[in-house]
């Protein structure tokens, strides 16, 4: 037998393929970019009229926020969101559901589904305001619909995915129709659903700022389309980085709620 | 209550699965149906709990089921189909909350199928927190919790490892000796039937006949592994499965 | 055509003969592009076009469209465009404090005893007692845009009366149309050529001037990139230039109409080549003269109006306090009035 000591190591090949949460990473992106839009801007290497001074941004922001404006143009938009947003996400849910479970439901709408579901609601905005003025409503109706397709298909999507053993189960053992939604099929779908309300939500807070451009005296939206015609760099950035704010704020308050009710999840 | 089983014929899109099954259960027995993959064991036991209609013939309940029974045929699947989101508990009240009983009387039936499978302390888990043996364990307590006339049994024991089968068929074999059960027992595992089977049914390949009925007298509680008069029977039943499963194994698959 | 007149035929016979002309060596073509929207109030630019005007001056102009003024200010800035003639914005306010872009003249004015700008209501608030300018207080009024001249107008014409308005920005105009027909805002401003077709028609109610509240109104220049202005003095003359033989050539005929019917017949078949073009002539001539207010001969630049414009900008904040006018002029270019 040869000696163990003549062969060579076996070469490693693994690695790799396994992302691996590193918490500085992100951070250091946001700051390294920032920087470099400052010095650049400084410096003149980036020209005034292509990026504003993060600087100056920030200051723009402390000014909204010293002269009260912020809350003025937070307060109207976010409750926009909320009624549109909780509008369509319960429509969605309300009508995911029924093509989930009934063949005749989803044979019929869900072709209806996929022809709106590419619109962009933008293009219907002149609809909206003939159908529900330029008022608060139109807004609500806007988001509401953007919010309303994306959470259809993900909620279908979401039931179709529900164990059919576990629904079997609760046939054999005689639960009523009304149990075996309530308690079997709502709760499997419910993961499904708030990932689908993830990109619903996301979609709602793009759709805030197209809901604004009508009739809208505040708001993030009308804050950030005054400034876009105004060419005001500073507080374009300055209403572009609240309506981030405000996605991050969304995404945070989704993992909370649902680490919170999936806690069951392996 | 006994359960008879009259000419049953079942075919899915036009292709026999099952011909012309006659069969009894007696009360207080357990009739182990086994068969080379395919054979539709799985189906006659879905048709005797009435999860599908027999495409010919009919199945019978004969007598009432006892007092109290809430869900006379009651399945353990073979994956357990616990909810993940419920708790052992709150797996065991589900099948008992549409029944319209106190709240007390629910606690009180929970506390007893637990300790009946010695579930007692893993009351509040999630069933993500259990092991495969134990969540079949939960299945089999919410089996019990709604008192059956007949438990229908699909491979309960086939997605676990031979050392938590052999447990749970001595757990099984426990529970019967102590209050006799009414059950149909599928499996593709002749050392199951021939520890827990009174009555064991051996189905041809498809589309499914009976080949054979094997009956055991002796004892749940005096079987052990490896007992000459089993290992006599396991092996003319294995000499008959043989030759099935092997053709069955060969066969393209057109139904799972 | 029925007719060929001698008009015409002295037109052809110029057409013909400028052949020659272009090919001057001398003036070798220089190409630039020019800003436009399609109004009545862009037609000397159209007329410098059509008739040769740029090409003479050795012009290469090609018209690029747009459908608001605050797009064509940006593409000044970043010289997509050379040139334009539009509103006063905050846009391009802005876009001058950031040293992109730069008035050079003048063009649209408001001026007593020419039908101007219209202050409209709608049916409902018109019904509601809103039948003249003293009574908006409280009132909605429609704007494009924060920082539009409709936003302008409003502001001033509600500091004169002393009124409290809400501004209802609509994004474009034929949004605004739509909600002052339906009544969903209360009064706007705008021009004539929109403004008489709509009272007209019954879709709303004309109650006041824009002239009584903002005379000799600055409404639209001439702008360019303060690169062009800087650097390009021989091509920015040649361009104001013509764009001034236009403008003479379009307030001869439909502003103080000293050439007749033949003569105002003529413009407004050239304008209708970029205003209206979908409707028919016949329909296309009444919003074309309707439109005619006068542009500011020599592209002369009111100062003083500019002045309050841009004081307005930032009394109301929208622009920055430290923007001096020379910022925003360059008064080398034009006469001053």
């Amino acid at each position: 037998m040869a000696d163990p000591k003549d062969g060579k190591p076996v070469p490693f090949r693994g690695g790799g393929f396994a992302p691996k949460p590193i918490a500085w990473m992100g951070p250091l992106v946001f700051v390294t970019l920032i920087a470099a839009m400052e010095i650049g801007t400084r410096t003149g290497v980036i020209s005034n009229l292509t990026l504003p001074r993060p600087s100056a941004v920030l200051m723009t922001f402390v000014s909204l926020w010293d002269t009260g404006l912020l809350w003025k143009h937070v307060v109207p938009s976010l409750s926009r969101l909320a009624v549109g947003a909780a509008l369509g996400a319960t429509a969605g849910i309300g009508v995911g559901l029924t093509i989930g479970l009934f063949s005749h439901i989803r044979a019929g709408l869900v072709p209806v589904i996929a022809a709106i579901f590419p619109i962009p609601k933008i293009a219907l905005l002149p609809l909206f305001v003939i159908w529900f003025g330029i008022d608060e409503a139109s807004k609500y109706a806007l988001i509401a619909f953007g919010t309303f397709t994306p959470t259809v298909v993900a909620t279908y999507g979401a039931v179709d995915s529900v164990d059919r053993g576990l629904i079997r189960m609760g046939q054999s053992f005689g639960l009523s129709g009304l149990s075996i939604l309530r308690k079997i099929v709502l709760p499997g779908a419910l993961p499904g659903i708030l990932s689908g309300l993830r990109v619903s939500l996301a979609i709602a807070i793009i759709l805030l700022v197209a809901a604004e451009m009508l009739g809208a005296e505040y708001g993030i939206g009308a804050y950030i389309l005054e400034a876009g015609s105004l060419y005001d760099l500073e507080r374009l950035f300055a209403g572009v980085t609240i309506l981030s704010l405000l996605g991050v704020g969304v995404n945070w308050t989704i993992g909370r709620i649902e680490r919170r009710v999936l806690r069951w999840r392996v | 209550m006994d359960l008879h089983l009259d000419q049953i014929t079942h075919r899915y899109d036009g292709a026999p699965v099952l011909d012309g099954i006659d069969l009894h259960i007696p009360t207080g027995r357990i009739v182990c149906l086994v068969g080379p993959s395919g054979c539709g064991k799985s189906t006659l036991l879905r048709l005797v709990g009435g999860l599908e209609r027999p495409s010919e013939g009919d199945i019978r309940q004969i007598g009432t089921p006892p007092d109290g029974c809430l869900n006379p045929l009651t399945y353990v699947f073979q994956d357990f189909a616990l909810l993940p989101w419920r708790t052992v508990a709150g797996n065991i009240a589900l099948v008992l909350e549409d029944h319209g009983l106190p709240k007390s009387r629910i606690d009180a039936v929970i506390t007893d199928v637990l300790a009946r499978t010695n579930l007692s302390d893993f009351r509040d888990a999630l069933p993500k927190q259990l092991s495969g043996g134990m969540k079949q364990r939960v299945a089999i307590a919410r089996a019990l919790a709604v008192e059956p006339a007949v438990l229908l049994m699909d491979e309960p024991l086939s997605a676990l490892d031979s050392q938590t089968r052999e447990l749970l068929m001595e757990d099984l074999v426990g529970l019967w000796t102590r209050q006799a059960f009414t059950a149909v027992y599928v499996t593709h595992n002749l050392d199951e039937a021939v520890r827990l089977g009174h009555r064991i049914v051996l189905l041809s390949r498809r589309p499914g006949r009976i080949r054979d009925i094997v009956e055991i007298d002796t004892d749940l509680a005096d079987r052990r592994a490896g007992q000459a008069d089993l290992e006599e029977k396991r092996a003319h039943l294995w000499s008959l499965m043989r030759d099935e499963a092997r053709a069955a194994d060969a066969e393209l698959v057109t139904h799972g | 055509m029925s007719r060929f007149t001698r008009r015409q035929a002295l037109g052809t016979v110029a057409a013909l003969g400028a052949l020659p002309l272009i090919a001057r060596p001398a003036l070798a073509s220089t190409k630039i592009r020019l800003g436009a929207l399609r109004f009545t109030s862009h037609a000397a630019s159209f007329v410098a076009l059509e008739r040769g005007y740029f090409a003479d001056a050795g012009l290469d102009v090609e018209l690029e469209f747009f459908q608001a003024a605050q797009p064509m200010a940006v593409a000044v800035a970043s010289t997509d465009v050379d040139y334009a003639v539009t509103a006063i914005s905050g846009g391009l306010i802005s876009l001058a404090e950031k040293g992109a872009a730069k008035v050079i003249g003048g063009s649209l004015s408001e001026e007593p005893g020419i039908d101007g700008q219209k202050i409209l209501a709608s049916n409902d608030a018109f019904a509601a007692g809103l039948t003249d300018p003293s009574k908006l207080d409280g009132k909605s009024f429609a704007m494009t845009q924060a920082g539009s001249s409709f936003h302008y107008m409003g502001s001033k014409i509600a500091a004169e009366e002393g009124a409290e308005l809400h501004f209802k920005p609509l994004q474009k105009v034929g949004a605004i149309i739509g909600a002052l027909k339906t009544s969903q805002v209360d009064a706007w401003s705008i021009v004539p050529h929109i403004a008489k077709p709509l009272a007209a028609g019954g879709s709303a109610h004309i109650i006041g001037n824009v002239s009584d509240y903002l005379p000799n109104y600055q409404v639209t220049t001439v702008f360019t990139s303060t690169k062009n202005a800087d650097q390009e003095r021989g091509q920015t003359e040649a361009f104001l230039a013509a764009l001034s033989k236009g403008v003479d050539d379009f307030n001869a005929a439909l502003v103080d109409k000293t050439l007749g019917e033949d003569g105002a017949d003529e413009m407004v078949k050239l304008i209708h080549k970029y205003v209206y073009a979908d409707k028919s002539l016949e329909d296309a001539t009444p919003g074309i003269v309707n439109g005619a207010m006068r542009l500011n001969k020599n592209a002369a630049l009111n100062l003083a109006s500019v002045t309050d414009q841009l004081d307005w900008f930032k009394s109301e904040g929208l622009v920055k306090d430290s923007i001096g006018i020379d910022t925003l002029v360059d008064q080398s270019y034009v006469d001053i009035i």
